[in-house]
Parts: structure tokens; C-alpha cells; sequence
């Protein structure tokens, strides 16, 4: 029989993928709107902000409270103390979206530039890494997270392209540069969005498996001499 | 290593208290032993200055090193033993006596009996329990009229004056309040500079606090031995997380 502080953690566990779910939502909105440079859908994102950053501090209320009334141990307080950063890289990911929507809001009023597909293709690479972070999460899957962790790389190399397209873009026609820093702004905040994704991995594994492995500790105590 | 354990099995006539325990305990640490009740920890705990020895069918197998020396071998000296290997027990007992008395009891037993020199050992063994500057005007008081805290103080106090290397401390602080307890903590981690201390105990909070190394024991056996920080954050053996985690125990 599961006891009382179990079907606490999974209470825990099914608000934080409530959060997840609303943050995805959140982002693939704002893509649309950028898509479609629609401005409703644009305003709808400042409003699932509203109840994410309500929702973030209700699950890190209920982490405090749990901590302090079961003094976990363990896998238990790794857990805990997992999904107090992961809420917090929720939000920070809510933000990234209503960013993203604001540039929306600034691009409807500007000329349109050559099409940029390689946004689409980082949209769609960083929606797929938190969809994976999360689902790893939720099922405590240390090598599934590990997978997403490597894919940082390839967003961060794809956030760099962008800026080079831009770049050209800014330089054949100097008076689309406002709509061009626009996008290179999209593409900073899904690299975010990514690197928030491997946040959530690297904690997915300390929880797991007690690895530490942000920052590259584990390599470079590998390297270390003895 | 001060302590070593090799094979260590003990029998109660029929029933295997403790079954092939293979323990090390270092110097200047605090060692937590824990586990359910009956699991074997306070006959662990008694095995290392054999007061298991005045239990009837006792048998013991396996070795005990104290110090490098095999204390359950036949020219092991149990008085010297039990002078190096002092023990607290969970109820303070201080002796139906003066507060000065109860120190300088085990000093007495040493036949030191030049009066300044049993001074000088009550006075520096209450100020290692921080205690000496409450009682130095009533030394004369009976020590059964201490509150309990004070009085496991001074229990310890009694340890320390034949200048033991080991402390045995099995639940000192369960018959103590919050307030007393921390107190008592506190004063373990002071002690640890000087003694080597092995604390029995079922407040796991406790073990948390204090322990350098958390041993895990069940039904007989040690099940997991570590630091605290491994024990209480990743245990690798799932009855240590059952147990320290309130799931069964």
C-alpha cells in the first residue's frame, strides 16, 4: 500500500506535468502566432503566463511544505528538490514563449523578410527536447534524458546560423534590420528554451541516479590527475 | 581503523542476533548505527566492551579488533578494555551520590585518591560537557537532583574522567526534549575532536545531524555502511531507503 507522503509525490508529480503541459502549450502558441503574425493568438500567451507563474508558486509552496512535514531522504528529497528547479525552469520557459510573443507584436508592424526556415527547424528540435525532458522526468528515465542533453549542441549551432542568415539579411537590406533583430531574438529565446530543456534532464538524472553531471563535473573530475 | 569487525556472529543460546557483520569504525568520527527494534544495533554496539559478557549463552564468533588488539582473545584485559570503551546508556544513571562523587567514581576504582587530583579530573571532566561553571558551587548536591539533560552530562562527564578512547552511546537522548537533545548533539560533535563515538539511535534526524557514517542493520545484519551524506541522500540498498524513509521500520 503506498503511503500518505507517496500519493503526495505523485500528486506533486502530476501538478508539475500540468505546468509542463501549460508550457508547451505556451511555447508552440507563441510559434504559431510568429508563423502566422497573428496578434490574438499573441495576447493569449501573456494570459497562460499568468496562471504558469500562479502555478509555479503553489508546486514551490507545496515543495517547502513537504520538505519541511517529511524531512525526506534519499531519492525522495532528490525528487523534491528536482522539481523546485525544474518549476523554476518551467517559468523561465513561459517567459522565453511571451517573448517570442512580443516579438510577434512587433513584427506584424514591420515589412516581411525572406523566410527563414531554419527557425522552424530549431522551433521544431526545441519543442521535441522539453516534450523529451519532461516525459523523462515524469518517468524517471536517466538515459532518455541523457539524449536530450547531447541535442544542446545542435540547437546552439542552429541559433548561430540564424544569426549569420541575419546578419546577411541586415546587410542586402538595411531597412528590414528591425525585423531581423526580431528573429534573431526568436531564435536566442528557443536556444534558452533548449538549454532550460537540458536543465531539466540534468536534474531528471541526479534524481535518478544521484549524478551530478551539469557544467561537465563528471569529465572533468575524470580528467583530473590523482 | 579504531574498531574492526571480521565475521562477527552473535548468538543469544539459539537465536543469531548478529549475523556475519563486517564492520570498520574510524577515529575522532561519529558512527550511527540504525535500524528497526530488535535488529541487532544496541548488541552490536555492546559487543565492542563486551557487556554482553554478563549475559547467560552468549556465544560469539568472528573477531573484534579494539586498537589492534582482539578483544574477545583470552589475555585481553575486560578492566582496561572497559576504562578505553566507556558507554551512555539511554536513561541517565547517574550513582545515588554527589555530583563530585559520580565523576570521580571510576578515578576512585584507578585508586587515585589524592584529593587534588580528583579535583583537577572533576573539573576538567565537567568542562568537557560544558558543565562545570552550572554545578562548581553545588558539587557536595546529590546528582539525582539534576534535570535529565544535566544529568546525562553528566554521566558522560563520569566517562571521560578515566580518559576512555571510544564512547558508546546507546539512544542518549531518548528520554530528553527537543531543547536537551540539541544540546547533547552538540556536545557529541565537540567530543568527536578528542573520542571516537559510535551512537545507537532511532531518530533518524538525529543520525542526520550528527553521524560522519550511518551503518544500517536488519534482522541481524549490517545491510549498508557509509558516509551520512551518501546514506541520507542516494542509500544503495532499497530496505536503507525503506527504512530511513518512513516506509517500513
Amino acid at each position: 500500500m503506498a503511503s500518505y507522503f507517496d500519493e503526495e509525490l505523485k500528486s506533486l508529480k502530476n501538478e508539475v506535468l500540468t505546468m509542463a503541459t501549460m508550457v508547451e502549450d505556451s511555447i508552440s502558441k507563441s510559434l504559431e502566432a510568429l508563423k502566422k503574425r497573428d496578434l490574438k493568438i499573441a495576447h493569449e500567451i501573456k494570459e497562460i503566463d499568468k496562471r504558469i507563474d500562479k502555478m509555479e508558486i503553489a508546486i514551490e509552496e507545496r515543495c517547502i511544505e513537504l520538505i519541511a512535514r517529511h524531512q525526506p531522504v534519499g531519492s525522495d528529497l532528490r525528487f523534491l528538490i528536482g522539481a523546485i528547479k525544474m518549476n523554476n525552469d518551467l517559468e523561465r520557459m513561459g517567459d522565453h514563449a511571451v517573448n517570442i510573443a512580443d516579438c510577434v507584436k512587433f513584427l506584424v508592424e514591420q515589412p516581411r523578410i525572406k523566410p527563414i526556415s531554419n527557425i522552424w527547424t530549431m522551433a521544431k528540435i526545441v519543442n521535441e527536447m522539453l516534450k523529451e525532458s519532461v516525459d523523462s522526468f515524469i518517468a524517471n528515465d536517466a538515459v532518455r534524458a541523457q539524449k536530450v542533453c547531447e541535442r544542446d549542441s545542435a540547437v546552439d549551432e542552429m541559433r548561430n546560423e540564424v544569426i549569420r542568415i541575419m546578419l546577411t539579411y541586415m546587410l542586402e537590406e538595411p531597412e528590414k534590420i528591425g525585423s531581423a533583430i526580431q528573429y534573431f531574438l526568436v531564435a536566442k529565446n528557443l536556444e534558452r528554451i533548449a538549454d532550460l530543456s537540458t536543465n531539466i534532464c540534468e536534474d531528471t538524472i541526479y534524481i535518478s541516479q544521484a549524478r551530478i553531471i551539469k557544467h561537465h563535473i563528471e569529465e572533468e573530475k575524470k580528467n583530473k590527475p590523482v | 581503523m579504531i574498531i574492526k569487525t571480521r565475521n562477527l556472529n552473535l548468538f543469544y543460546d539459539k537465536f543469531q542476533a548478529l549475523k556475519n557483520v563486517n564492520l570498520e569504525i574510524k577515529e575522532n568520527l561519529i558512527t550511527a548505527l540504525i535500524g528497526p527494534s530488535g535488529c541487532g544495533k544496541s548488541t552490536l554496539l555492546r559487543v565492542f566492551n563486551r557487556m554482553n559478557d554478563l549475559i547467560p549463552k552468549v556465544k560469539i564468533t568472528g573477531s573484534i579488533i579494539v586498537d589492534n588488539e582482539d578483544i574477545y582473545s583470552p589475555l585481553c584485559d575486560l578492566i582496561f578494555l572497559r576504562k578505553k570503551v566507556g558507554m551512555v546508556f539511554q536513561r541517565p544513571n547517574a550513582f545515588p551520590l554527589s555530583i563530585f562523587d559520580n565523576v570521580a567514581y571510576g578515578p576512585r576504582v584507578w585508586n587515585i585518591t589524592n584529593r587534588k587530583v580528583l579535583e583537577e579530573i572533576v573539573e576538567r571532566s565537567l568542562r568537557a560537557v560544558a558543565m562545570f561553571d552550572e554545578v562548581k558551587d553545588i558539587l557536595k548536591k546529590s546528582a539525582l537532583s539534576l534535570t535529565p539533560e544535566r544529568q546525562q552530562r553528566l554521566c558522560i562527564a563520569r566517562l571521560l574522567a578515566v580518559e576512555p578512547e571510544i564512547l558508546l552511546m546507546d539512544e542518549p537522548c531518548s528520554a530528553l526534549d527537543p531543547i536537551a537533545t540539541t544540546r547533547i548533539e552538540e556536545l557529541l560533535i565537540e567530543l568527536k575532536k578528542n573520542y571516537t563515538i559510535i551512537i545507537v539511535t532511532h531518530n533518524m534526524q538525529q543520525a542526520a545531524r550528527i553521524a560522519d557514517d550511518v551503518g544500517f542493520m536488519l534482522l541481524g545484519e549490517l545491510i549498508e555502511f557509509d558516509k551520512a551524506k551518501i546514506i541520507f541522500t542516494n542509500p544503495s540498498d532499497e530496505r536503507t531507503f525503506n527504512y530511513i524513509s518512513g516506509r517500513f521500520g
